[in-house]
């Protein structure tokens, strides 16, 4: 019933963008605007099942995503706003709304400002916009990077961010800052706790002090852009264990606690925009060091991911672009015994991805999406990166490697969206 | 006769290009609000006005941009003075206003649109084409 009534509203959506462009009104005589965009995809893959949804057949279209805001300017320096969403993708997002972003801002000056609130992570070129289909030509972002099931991970913050930007001299360009505090709340309906139930964990609750910063060099060579991101995150998993689903013991219920030793994100990325044409490249490194399973045990993750991507609008209708995604990841976990890694070459270890895309803009608020992903390898089990035992197999995977998993896999996806 | 006949033709190139291109900043005039204390902006300080990344000039006086929603004069002004295609600008508001950045500015549809809402709002500031009329309204300089 949930599931129609959020159809429905969809559909409404998607039938009155219209009527909804610049949507204002007047409060206590300030001008408030409300916007919004919605999305739905459809994804098929020629091998395995990706991103929890089961793609191998017909393919899936348990791809949706809303969201909506209102935001004033209550002052010149000051303004107000939030902002709600919601996503169904296979089995990550449920339909589950949440509170997107909602913040108070206040900007002295140009070189200083200060959110507080919840507040969108700026990690790299994409953290914090990562949900805005509309804004890029690709339907998916590269996945070594921006992953859709680790959407999450680092996504906001409960806090505060201080910002701005300035100049030291012209001639050197222009520099933007964020520095940021507060409070990592993570989703119970992302990638990780949804790898975690094959395990038997039910994870409740996920959060922790994080902190962090980003610096960003708008060079004197116009159109050239170069930064880095860090993120420290000290995080807490809380929930239930069923020792029964993966480690033989009693079928019964138990609390369950994972704790952040060290976890850290580290990004560097550059744009180049030359006319119609966008080149970017980011690489990030993400440093995992877990104590599970109420202590008991170890676990390392240490993906390392870089893309690069070119977009060019053709016409004022069409865009065409291509990326390429690397991400490689190690691990180390003793649940029960100590398990290693297998080599880089080993598709439990990597996965690569070839893509090119074309989005047509149909109307100024509507855009519809053809992608298609070439890809190598599927990275394992052992870290949410796309591919999950619970919709590709049975249990977990045979020792190191994930046999039932074939190792190429090919993907078409479709997108289309609206914004207003 | 046949070098000299050259560098005539090469000095007129230079000249007509030289000559188009300073028409063609020239095909847009910057109007604001008369509360808008300077008599000219810089063409750093006029971006970042119409970037949304600052809401007062140097002299303090507080601004908000209007835009077109098409035309010549819009077209050459993102050109120009934005540095950006129209899909790059619209793109770059969605993503201020949907991470809570800054909201919407405001667009009308003519020159005389443009005209009319600067005339009757406090801080506004908008283009338009040149020998468009601009009474009511004071015309900025461009450095």
């Amino acid at each position: 019933m949930r599931k129609a009534v959020l159809y429905f509203l969809f559909a409404c959506l998607c039938a009155a963008p219209a009527h909804l462009l610049a949507q204002e009104f007047k409060v206590f005589d300030r001008t408030v605007q409300v916007h919004g965009f919605a999305s739905q995809g459809f994804v098929h893959t020629d091998q395995n099942n990706w991103l929890t949804m089961y793609t191998s057949r017909v393919g899936s279209g348990e791809f949706t995503d809303f969201g909506a805001n209102a935001s004033t300017q209550i002052t010149d320096r000051f303004r107000v706003g939030a902002q709600i969403y919601d996503r169904n993708v296979g089995h990550l997002g449920n339909w589950h709304p949440e509170l997107d972003w909602a913040y108070a801002d206040f900007k002295f000056r140009s070189w200083l400002g200060f959110r507080a609130g919840k507040v969108k992570t700026v990690l790299g070129l994409y953290n914090d916009t990562q949900d805005l289909d509309f804004l890029r030509t690709f339907a998916l972002l590269p996945q070594g990077v921006y992953a859709t099931d680790m959407r999450d991970a680092t996504l906001s913050h409960v806090g505060g961010d201080a910002y701005g930007t300035f100049s030291l001299a012209k001639p050197l360009g222009k520099f933007s800052y964020t520095v940021y505090g507060g409070d990592h709340i993570e989703s119970t309906d992302g990638g990780y706790p949804y790898l975690l139930q094959i395990h038997g964990i039910y994870i409740n609750h996920s959060s922790g002090p994080t902190w962090g910063g980003d610096l960003r060099w708008m060079t004197p060579a116009k159109g050239l852009l170069v930064g880095a991101s860090y993120e420290n995150n000290d995080l807490t998993n809380t929930g239930l264990l069923n020792p029964s689903v993966a480690l033989g013991g009693p079928d019964v219920t138990v609390p369950y606690w994972e704790k952040s030793r060290k976890e850290f994100v580290q990004q560097f990325y550059g744009e180049y925009v030359i006319g119609k044409l966008k080149i970017d490249a980011e690489y990030r490194r993400y440093w995992r060091d877990f104590t599970i399973f109420n202590g008991q045990f170890e676990a390392q993750a240490a993906p390392k991911s870089w893309y690069t991507a070119a977009d060019y609008r053709l016409t004022k209708r069409l865009a065409l672009g291509g990326y390429y995604s690397h991400f490689i990841i190690n691990w180390v976990v003793t649940v029960p015994n100590q398990v290693e890694a297998p080599s880089e070459s080993s598709p439990d270890r990597h996965l690569y991805d070839k893509v090119v895309a074309a989005r047509f803009d149909l109307k100024t608020y509507w855009y519809a999406k053809v992608e298609g992903h070439f890809m190598d390898g599927y990275a394992g089990f052992q870290y949410p990166d796309g591919f999950y035992p619970q919709v590709n197999q049975a249990g977990p995977c045979a020792g190191n490697l994930c046999s039932s998993l074939k190792p190429s896999i090919n993907a078409l996806v479709l997108k289309t969206g609206f914004n207003f | 006769m046949k070098p000299f006949r050259f560098h005539l033709v090469v000095i007129a190139a230079a000249m007509v290009i030289l000559a188009s291109a300073s028409a063609s900043a020239g095909n847009v005039k910057i109007v604001a609000n008369s509360s808008v204390k300077a008599d000219s902006i810089s063409a750093d300080e006029l971006r970042s006005v119409f970037l949304e990344e600052t809401s007062s000039l140097r002299d303090g006086s507080h601004v908000e941009p209007v835009l077109e929603k098409g035309g010549p004069a819009h077209e050459e002004f993102v050109r120009e003075y934005l540095g950006k295609s129209e899909s790059d600008l619209q793109s770059y508001y969605r993503n201020l206003v949907f991470t809570g950045k800054a909201s919407m500015p405001k667009s009308v549809v003519s020159d005389a649109d443009v005209v009319a809402y600067v005339a009757k709002t406090k801080g506004a500031i908008g283009y338009i084409s040149a020998g468009t009329s601009a009474e009511g309204v004071k015309t900025l300089g461009v450095k």
